[in-house]
């Protein structure tokens, strides 16, 4: 028993004294919870972070039953990881987007206040303990701002979804829309050996309105007839689109051109009975009026989307030379 | 190429079914809706062919897998794996929200992650426990990439074994196919089908 | 000595089959195990044999566990039929309720098959 190995004896102690203090220390100071049980579920660690967000101290925890304590969790997925790591020996995840806030923890001290709970991601492992049964360790971390951060990127990409197919003004679909929908309808059309027509409609003497009445009225006129032709819509299939400046087009598919001609002139009469003055127009009557321009693909052609659109870019343009507010088909040849 | 015999074959298939039946009932109670998941069949491949499998046309290109470790009575990586669509169908079936495809965030990564390790440890648990061993799990990694990449990953050597399970898995009427791949070297083999044997032995009983 | 019982056991699977009448076997080495691979085997097994007790495995192909139990119920309206799955959700629990039969959790083990086995005893 001499001095040195007394000294010795001291020393392995300290070291050990040490060890165990920073450790208590790192426990303390991490940025995540950490709550350890036994193999009977006895809470036997609950670190300062739980301390601060459980709003619970440890003295009140330990030695308590963790599913006592929190009854909520029974019958659950933190009550199966927990029986995965004391059992199996697995590690078990619990993300956020599945299980949203198993324990009753709050970012902060205003969270608290509003009842509102922190959103956690956990991981639940199995601790080999020398001299005891297997333990399990539950870490929770705090992802509300993530989580967050993730719903502000959804919400703005949904945003620009809407935006990027929908006209500013009127806020009908727009011309890239319209490129996606025709696209669509007409490999259904030929697929289907189904009718399709396509409408071209055009405000007769717009420019002059915008000379005349100003630019404000006219993109007011816009947004009424946009408008009116949008209510006149009767199948969520039909598409109506802004093409041009003050050219819309509506694709109708399984309409026929007999049908389409008759929907083309109920729309014709529609814009004209919203009797918008316009002094400066060219006809007789003085006021808003459009030409529309028709083409119907049927079963038996094999034309392209380029031709149905030009044909009735031709039939509007037919429109327009023979006196302008009237309708006009024009047969695919 | 590695065989078992039709019983050796067949004790694994219920194994399997057990495994993926549990995960279906902890699945189903994450999202209170009827969940089945089932095993039709099992295979033996070497790893060039479970990626040639895996690739098939009706794949496409980009597979999503989540593997975890195991060791212990035998050694494997597990890895649960889907054609990314249908990776992203499962993950917006249990989380219930209309997502667009191209939008995949790190939280719907994370619950996949969940997903396979539900479904990894729940197999692979029911080995264990079948079997009477013990084995050490590691938590589940992400993976997005071509079927080779996936398998590889891990960094097992070419001459591995790979036990691939068929999976079915049924939600709110979606019928989705997977797969379950377990990579085998040599001794893993060899541990396995030995633990099968055990097992079969104490199943028949004294003759 | 007690009085034979039959057994129908109805599993796609050949070891689960061989374990469940292992089990049974060692309480009862005079009872009758009868094997049917599909729920349309066990329906013609049951047109010439008249089953104690009737247990059915949900995940098989074709007509599947529940549908069997669900037929097997109308044919032997007072024999206990029990299904067995390693998948015991709610869905299963109503789906039994509904049919008139009991449920069982898979694996199969000892303390289970003594359990389905107990109505025979009493």
């Amino acid at each position: 028993m001499s001095k040195l190995s007394d000294d010795a004896g001291g020393m392995a102690d300290h070291q050990q004294q040490y060890k165990g203090n920073l450790l208590d220390s790192v426990f303390g100071a991490i940025d995540l919870g950490a709550i350890v049980l036994d193999s009977e579920h006895r809470v036997v660690l609950w670190n300062t972070w739980m301390t601060r967000h459980a709003q619970i101290p440890a003295d009140a925890v330990l030695g308590r039953n963790l599913f006592e304590l929190f009854p909520e969790l029974r019958g659950k997925r933190v009550e199966a990881a927990i029986t995965q790591a004391l059992g199996n020996n697995f590690p078990s995840l619990l993300s956020q987007t599945l299980n949203k806030s198993p324990f009753p923890l709050y970012s902060n001290a205003a969270a608290a206040a509003r009842a509102e709970r922190m959103q956690q991601a956990l991981a639940v492992t199995p601790l080999a303990v020398p001299g005891a049964a297997r333990h399990c360790m539950i870490q929770i971390n705090d992802v509300s701002i993530a989580v967050g951060r993730e719903k502000l990127l959804r919400d703005q990409a949904l945003v620009l979804r809407t935006q990027t197919f929908s006209d500013g003004l009127t806020g009908i679909a727009n011309r890239r829309h319209f490129d996606v929908a025709m696209e669509k309808e007409w490999r259904r059309a030929r697929r289907l050996g189904a009718s399709l027509s396509l409408l071209m409609i055009d405000i007769d003497y717009f420019k002059a309105y915008n000379d005349h009445y100003g630019h404000q009225r006219g993109d007011e006129c816009l947004t009424q007839v946009a408008s009116a032709l949008s209510a006149m819509l009767h199948r969520s299939t039909d598409v109506l689109a802004r093409y041009g400046g003050e050219e819309f087009v509506m694709i109708l598919p399984d309409t026929d051109a007999v049908q389409a001609f008759q929907m083309a002139e109920s729309i014709r009469s529609r814009i004209m009975a919203l009797h918008i003055p316009h002094a400066q127009a060219g006809g007789d009557a003085k006021q808003i009026t459009i030409s529309i321009g028709i083409a119907t693909l049927t079963a038996a052609q094999a034309d392209d989307i380029t031709d149905l659109i030009g044909a009735a870019d031709r039939a509007l343009y037919a429109a327009k030379r023979s006196g302008r507010n009237r309708v006009v088909a024009q047969a695919l040849v | 190429m590695f065989n078992l015999s039709e019983l050796e074959h067949d004790a694994l298939v219920e194994i399997f079914n057990i495994g993926v039946g549990k995960a279906a009932a902890a699945m189903s109670a994450i999202v209170n809706e009827a969940v089945t998941m089932s095993v039709p069949s099992i295979s033996f491949l070497n790893r060039a062919n479970a990626a040639q499998m895996l690739s098939g046309e009706q794949y496409g290109e980009r597979i999503c897998g989540i593997s975890q470790h195991y060791d212990g009575a035998f050694q494997t990586e597990a890895i649960l794996m889907f054609p990314e669509d249908k990776s992203l169908e499962i993950v917006r079936l249990m989380v219930g929200e209309a997502v667009p495809l191209d939008e995949l965030t790190e939280m719907e990564q994370e619950a996949m992650s969940e997903i396979g390790n539900i479904i990894l440890n729940s197999c692979v648990g029911t080995l264990a426990n079948i079997f009477e061993r013990e084995l050490h799990g590691s938590l589940p990694v992400y993976h997005v990439g071509t079927s080779d990449e996936i398998l590889t990953a891990s960094g097992s050597p070419a001459d591995t074994v790979v036990l691939m399970l068929h999976i079915d898995f049924v939600l709110e009427a979606h019928q989705i196919h997977g797969y379950v791949a377990f990579i085998l070297d040599v001794s893993a083999l060899h541990d396995l089908t030995e633990q099968i044997d055990l097992y079969l032995a104490r199943v028949m009983g004294p003759a | 000595m007690d009085d034979i019982k039959t057994v129908l056991v109805v599993d796609d699977s050949r070891v689960s089959r061989l374990m469940t009448r292992q089990y049974i076997l060692s309480k009862h080495a005079n009872w009758l195990v009868v094997e049917a691979g599909t729920g349309e085997e066990a329906l013609d097994k049951v047109a010439t044999l008249v089953p104690d007790l009737v247990l059915i495995d949900v995940n098989m192909p074709g007509m599947g566990g529940v549908a069997a139990a669900e037929q097997l119920r109308k044919l032997l309206p007072s024999t206990p039929i029990s299904l067995l799955t390693a998948n015991v959700q709610a869905a299963t629990r109503q789906r039994a309720a509904e049919i008139g039969v009991g449920f069982m959790e898979k694996p199969i083990t000892d303390e289970r098959i003594t359990l389905l086995i107990a109505p025979l005893e009493a």
